[in-house]
This record gives C-alpha cells, sequence and structure tokens, in this order.
C-alpha cells in the first residue's frame, strides 16, 4: 500500500513560468489509479542543480514518502548542447542511490536520450520519469503496471519503464533491443 | 548496482527557432501543432524566454528549411508563444551516427560530456 507519494518536478523553467507543468497532474492521476488511498503532494519544481536535487529528494525520503518520482533531467541535456537544460536528474539518484537499476537510451549519434533509475533511500522508493509528456506517461504507466505486479523488484520496475519509453521511439518489439548485460 | 544500455536507431532533425518571447507554454500544444505541420513525430527538448528546440523526427534538413517561414508562423500558434521580428530557424541539424565500437568506455553516465 502507498500512504505517501511525493512527486518532483524539476526545471528552472517550470519555475520561471516559461512551461506549464502538464505531467504532474497526469502522473498524480495514475497514482490514484493505482492506490486512490494515498496522499500525493506535488513538491514546488527544483531547479536544474544537482545539490538541489539531492536535498529534495533527501528531505521527502526523511519525511517517509513511500514513493517519489522526479520529472524530467533525464537526459545528456547540456553534456551535448549548451543551449539546452541542464540534466541532473540521473547523476544526482546515482550519487545517492545504494541500491538501484538503471537503463539509458542511446540516440545513433551517441547522445543519451534517457535514462531511467529505479532505487531505494532507506524505505522509499525513488523513480524518474522523463520531461516530454507523452514518454513520462508511458513510462508511469508502465511503472504503476509492473508495480501492481511486483513492488520489490527494481530491475523489472525498470526495465518495464524502459520499454515503455523505447516503444515511443521505434516500431521494433523493444525486447529485440533490449539486451541484458 | 545494475545498468542496461541502449541504442535507439532512428533518424531524428534538431531544430532550433530564436526570436520567439515564451511564457505559460504548454508543451504538448506546440508538439501537436508542429507534428501535424509536419507529419512526424516531434518532441521539445528545451526551452527558454526566448528560444524553443525541438528534436523532429524522420524529416530531412532541407525539407525544414523550405518550409522555414510556415513552421515559425505554426509554432506562433500555440498559446504563451509571440514572434518577435527576428523570429528565425537559427540551426537545423541532422543527428549523424557514430560507430559504437570506436567510443571508450565512460564512467560519468553520459558519453557526450569529453566531447565537449
Amino acid at each position: 500500500m502507498l500512504s505517501n507519494v511525493v512527486i518532483i518536478p524539476t526545471g528552472d523553467e517550470l519555475n520561471e513560468g516559461i512551461v506549464l507543468d502538464t505531467d504532474s497532474p497526469m502522473i498524480m492521476q495514475e497514482i490514484i489509479k493505482l492506490d486512490g488511498r494515498c496522499n500525493i503532494l506535488r513538491s514546488q519544481p527544483v531547479y536544474d542543480k544537482e545539490d538541489k536535487i539531492i536535498e529534495c529528494i533527501k528531505s521527502y525520503a526523511a519525511g517517509k514518502a513511500d514513493l517519489i518520482i522526479i520529472i524530467g533531467g533525464s537526459g545528456g541535456g547540456h553534456r551535448y548542447s549548451r543551449t539546452l537544460g541542464k540534466d541532473y536528474t540521473h547523476s544526482a539518484l546515482d550519487l545517492i542511490l545504494e541500491e538501484k537499476h538503471s537503463s539509458e537510451v542511446y540516440g545513433k549519434n551517441g547522445h543519451m536520450w534517457s535514462k531511467l533509475t529505479c532505487g531505494r533511500l532507506n524505505e522509499t522508493l525513488i523513480i524518474n520519469v522523463p520531461g516530454p509528456y507523452d514518454e513520462a506517461r508511458a513510462v508511469i504507466k508502465a511503472f504503476c503496471s509492473a508495480y501492481k505486479n511486483n513492488k520489490d523488484n527494481l530491475k523489472e520496475l525498470n526495465r518495464t519503464m524502459m520499454k515503455a519509453l523505447i516503444e515511443q521511439y521505434v516500431s521494433r518489439e523493444p525486447d529485440s533491443i533490449i539486451q541484458e548485460e | 548496482m545494475e545498468d542496461n544500455k541502449i541504442i535507439v536507431q532512428v533518424d531524428k532533425t534538431v531544430i532550433k527557432i530564436t526570436g520567439l518571447n515564451i511564457k505559460g507554454l504548454n508543451l504538448q500544444e506546440v508538439e501537436k501543432i508542429i507534428s501535424n505541420k509536419l507529419k512526424s513525430l516531434v518532441r521539445v527538448i528545451g526551452v527558454t524566454g526566448k528560444t524553443i528546440e525541438m528534436d523532429v523526427y524522420g524529416i530531412e534538413e532541407e525539407d525544414i528549411l523550405k518550409d522555414e517561414r510556415g513552421i515559425i508562423k505554426a509554432v506562433s500558434l500555440a498559446e504563451g508563444i509571440t514572434l518577435s521580428d527576428l523570429a528565425q530557424i537559427s540551426s537545423v541539424k541532422k543527428i549523424k551516427s557514430f560507430d559504437i565500437d570506436h567510443i571508450p568506455e565512460y564512467n560519468g553516465g553520459c558519453r557526450g560530456e569529453r566531447w565537449l
């Protein structure tokens, strides 16, 4: 049972009102479908800074959140183009999660499009979803479906989410693309 | 701790439009407008108060440049975007394939960082 769920959108453009946050309400709806009894908090968007993201995650995890969902910042972003946003969610998660499973999807140009991570910080399950709405929706739906089956299998949760993400880009069967290392 | 790395072989072109004034933009709306215009999948990948950057899948650079004014006009239909006199497509780049066998292992989470 989920008691407390926190949604953390990231992005300077959200805080500055340049872009509307349409992902959070959609994710909230999916979580309500998963467990209509839980409390859901949507955090103020976090600026794209690794230390701010870490601080925010740690504070909600210490506050006994069962599940934290971080939106955006999952790609290579500024590492490939100085004009793109700062993508620090995945690197922040790498720094704080000891138990985790991750998958990275790259384009044919070698740029990382997205890195999805499922992990735990103490008792809190932490996942991230990409910023684009359709990808975020596909990934959170896949997570909810996998969570119902086995909420403790991080690898399966992550694999199911990544399959759903890849399906957004290619028509081929994702299983033929994902190969376990 | 485990990691999977997956490469997706699809063509996309990255477009950057500058000279815009953006406030309160619904990204889904602008993606839908441009997607209808180009008959292709579109994803916004970066937005500032003055610029928008997007991935367009399966469309060649020349086809985008041929219809520059039409694309800019279409973008301006989205609520939250107004055009300045300087509005233009400032960059159009189709992604280039790389040879995965000749890229050294990178442990920093993102292989592109070392190319900067």
